[in-house]
């Protein structure tokens, strides 16, 4: 593995996370901060002090590393293996003294370990011996902590619990934090600079909502991905999309979907997954089916946020909907904005297209209009629209079309 | 259980056992020397020592003659062999984290062989002068093969474990073959060389006492001073060194000190086996795994247990003298194999 041109630099209480593939060099990166690796060429400066100019026990006061699968030695009790955590302030024939066992406490108090002191280390879970070598790397007192996915072996809340002292320390103690993660999630929430990696080079740095787009993480990781930020927590998130893209050759036809306020999403995708070309309209720009549209790469016909569709767009509209094969109507919130979209789904049904009507949410319930839009419902209904019942029933009826083209009302 | 208040400073477990160990190690050292042709009674033992200590003996007395001239260097011999040998198994399992590595991994025994083998065979049996000193040129050979093994596994400044463990075997395999061939011309000195292969402390005499003790002092001591850097080492070398362990340089001394303590124990007892692999597995089983107590537990319990092989070597075959080799690998695999079918949970990971 060859590490090309990376340049990096952590300060004190701040949490950086290096993210990538594997065998793009997250692991052999942290090993060469570490002083496990040597780089042929190239510096690692703590405080501005080569690292390797400081001897072992010099390093290990200032920085621990805690490592992706902590080594088990049988009959050594947990508190025994989080002492050695300070080794490197005892002199040669020097016992531990009652600081340090104040402070390996400390450690595993801040970790939840104390109560498994007296546990042989082998005894326990996964997830245990990484708290406890979390522990073991705290009483180092390091002001440089470095990690390597410590949470790949643990359940979900040990991950939040782990992290969330990770984070804790960080702050309060300014720690200087470098840690591998496998997981993007994890890495938005907790840090405050990500680094992406591939191939041994980095290829995007800096602050989560710069670094972790939908074209990094597809550039990094080869894999289509949607990035979005949590509506409650307001975390960023990234969802991967399904690798297999269907090629040009596969497309089974044309299908434009209406829709929007989230309920386009799922058809959307899983139309796109079984190898449609699927177009959309119109959507407000803010609209999260807008946001879907484009990280599926569907044509979207959009309109700004906030304005109601206006002519031009609705026209637009009408011409993709003349080109298609199939629409689909799913169950999306009518207000005036919109309005217009119901009035492409009849335009639809009146050039003789294929239209399905999502059942989903009844009509009413969805309706702002104070009665245009049932009314417009009922009169699809009349047209000759075909109703499913949900997303899975019109899925299966765009595949009945599949196999028998140009009929108006699919069986 | 813990409770409220914070635990003793967990200072090192089991330390009454090195009390234990310590009276066993004297009362093996007077019953070893009440032991013989001629019985000497154990007060009458306590009682020459102590006379011998207080500088008032009566050396020409036959028994004190015995008991000084032949049987304390002899039994003495056999202490500090088996606490060498010990202690250099400790750290050799140690560094290779592996606990089938015993003394004689990297080499020590096949070049003190060698270096018997070509004393015997060449010295008395073909009359080259200066060659007739067994012990050196068994230290000489042991200590000249470490270091070509050693610097065969090298990489730049740094030994990686298995190149050592590998180059170990390699010349170990072929060095004894070399001394296979010494043997088909040693004629009438074959009976010589095989019996010091087999190992025993009939010729013992205070020199090597002297010299053998003062190198096994000095490596023990050089040894135990990497103690907590031992238990430390066990979590990996990668691990060991975040901690603070500087791992070439512990690995190069360690390497060094048991070494010497080995070639000079086979200098002089030639070559016994099962010692230095089995008796720090036991200790272990019995005391735990922290060297800072494992040193000197295994130290003292070789000491006891060779003294105890060579003690039956020579009265259960009296008058004959049965090589101590062959004494340690009959009595020890054993209770070995019972102490092992006792705990097997401790070799659980």
């Amino acid at each position: 593995m060859i590490l090309e041109d990376v340049e990096l630099r952590v300060n004190p209480g701040e949490a950086v996370g290096i993210l990538g593939p594997n065998g793009a060099g997250k692991t052999t990166l942290l090993r060469a901060i570490s002083k496990a690796l040597k780089p042929k060429l190239g510096v690692v400066l703590l405080d501005g002090r080569d690292i390797y100019s400081m001897s072992e026990k010099e390093l290990a006061r200032e920085m621990a590393v805690v490592p992706q699968t902590p080594s088990a030695i049988p009959n050594f009790t947990v508190l025994e293996i989080v002492l050695m955590g300070r080794n490197p302030f005892l002199r040669r024939l020097e016992l531990e003294d009652k600081r340090d066992l104040a402070i390996a406490r400390e450690a595993m108090e801040l970790t939840g370990t104390w109560t498994l002191a007296e546990r042989s280390f082998t005894e326990l879970s996964g997830g245990e011996r990484q708290k406890v070598t979390i522990a073991r790397a705290l009483a180092q007192e390091p002001r440089v902590l470095l990690l390597d996915e410590p949470t790949l072996h643990l359940d979900v809340s040990s991950q939040i619990d782990i992290m969330d002292l990770v984070r804790k320390l960080c702050d309060q103690k300014r720690l200087a934090v470098l840690s591998v993660f496998h997981d993007f999630n994890l890495a938005a929430r907790y840090c405050d600079k990500i680094i992406l990696m591939n191939s041994g080079r980095v290829l995007s740095a800096g602050r989560p909502q710069d670094t972790l787009t939908t074209e990094n993480l597809s550039k990094t990781f080869g894999v289509q991905v949607s990035v979005r930020r949590h509506p409650v927590t307001g975390l960023l998130y990234a969802v991967p999309l399904s690798t297999s893209k269907p090629s040009i050759t596969q497309v089974k036809g044309d299908i434009h979907v209406i829709c929007g306020g989230g309920t386009g999403a799922e058809v959307m995708r899983r139309l796109v997954e079984s190898g449609w070309r699927v177009s959309t309209g119109v959507l407000n720009i803010l609209d999260s089916d807008f946001e879907s549209a484009e990280a599926l790469k569907v044509q979207v016909i959009s309109e700004a946020p906030f304005s109601s569709i206006s002519e031009e767009a609705s026209n637009e509209n009408r011409k993709s909907i003349a080109k298609t094969g199939v629409v689909v109507v799913t169950d999306f919130p009518v207000g005036y904005g919109n309005l217009k979209n119901l009035e492409a789904a009849d335009y639809a049904l009146e050039i003789g297209k294929p239209t399905i009507l999502i059942k989903g949410s009844m009509i009413g319930e969805r309706d702002f209009t104070k009665g245009e839009g049932t009314a417009y419902h009922e009169r699809l209904l009349a047209q000759g629209a075909t109703v499913a019942e949900n997303v899975d029933e019109a899925l299966t009826l765009v595949e009945r079309y599949a196999k028998q083209p140009g009929t108006k009302r699919i069986v | 259980m813990l409770n409220e208040t914070q635990p003793a400073v967990p200072s090192i477990r089991n330390k009454p056992s090195l009390v234990v160990l310590l009276v066993a190690l004297i009362a093996v050292l007077i019953l070893s020397l009440s032991i013989g042709p001629i019985q000497i009674a154990p007060r009458e033992v306590v009682d020459l020592l102590f006379k011998l200590l207080l500088g008032s003996s009566s050396a020409s007395e036959p028994t004190a003659l015995i008991l000084f001239q032949i049987r304390l260097p002899r039994v003495l011999a056999g202490a500090v062999v088996g606490a060498s040998l010990s202690s250099a198994g400790v750290a050799f399992q140690g560094i290779f984290r592996n606990s089938m590595a015993d003394p004689y991994v990297i080499g020590v025994s096949s070049g003190a062989a060698l270096g018997a083998a070509l004393s015997i065979v060449l010295g008395a049996g073909f009359g080259v002068p200066g060659l007739g000193d067994i012990p050196l040129l068994a230290f000489l050979g042991a200590l000249l093969t470490v270091s070509i093994v050693y610097n065969v596994a090298r990489v730049g400044s740094r030994v990686p474990a298995t190149a050592l463990l590998l180059s170990g075997i390699a010349f170990s395999i072929f060095l004894s073959a070399v001394v296979a061939l010494l043997e088909i011309f040693a004629g009438t000195e074959l009976h010589t060389l095989v019996f010091w292969l087999m190992g025993g402390f009939s010729y013992v005499e205070w020199r090597d006492v002297f010299v053998v003790g003062a190198l096994a002092s000095v490596s023990i001591v050089v040894i135990y001073l990497y103690a907590r850097d031992l238990n430390i080492f066990q979590l990996g070398e990668e691990e060991a060194q975040h901690l603070g362990v500087e791992t070439e340089k512990t690995k190069k001394i360690l390497i060094v000190a048991g070494s010497l303590a080995t070639a000079s124990a086979v200098s002089v007892s030639g070559i016994i086996g099962f010692v230095g692999l089995i008796i720090p597995h036991i200790t272990r089983l019995v005391v735990g795994p922290d060297h800072r107590i494992l040193i000197p537990a295994s130290m003292l319990a070789g000491a006891i247990f060779m003294m105890l092989c060579d003690a039956l070597g020579r009265t259960v075959l009296a008058p004959l003298d049965l090589p101590v080799g062959i004494v340690t690998a009959l009595s020890g695999g054993p209770f070995f194999i019972y102490l092992l079918r006792k705990k097997k949970g401790a070799y659980e990971m």
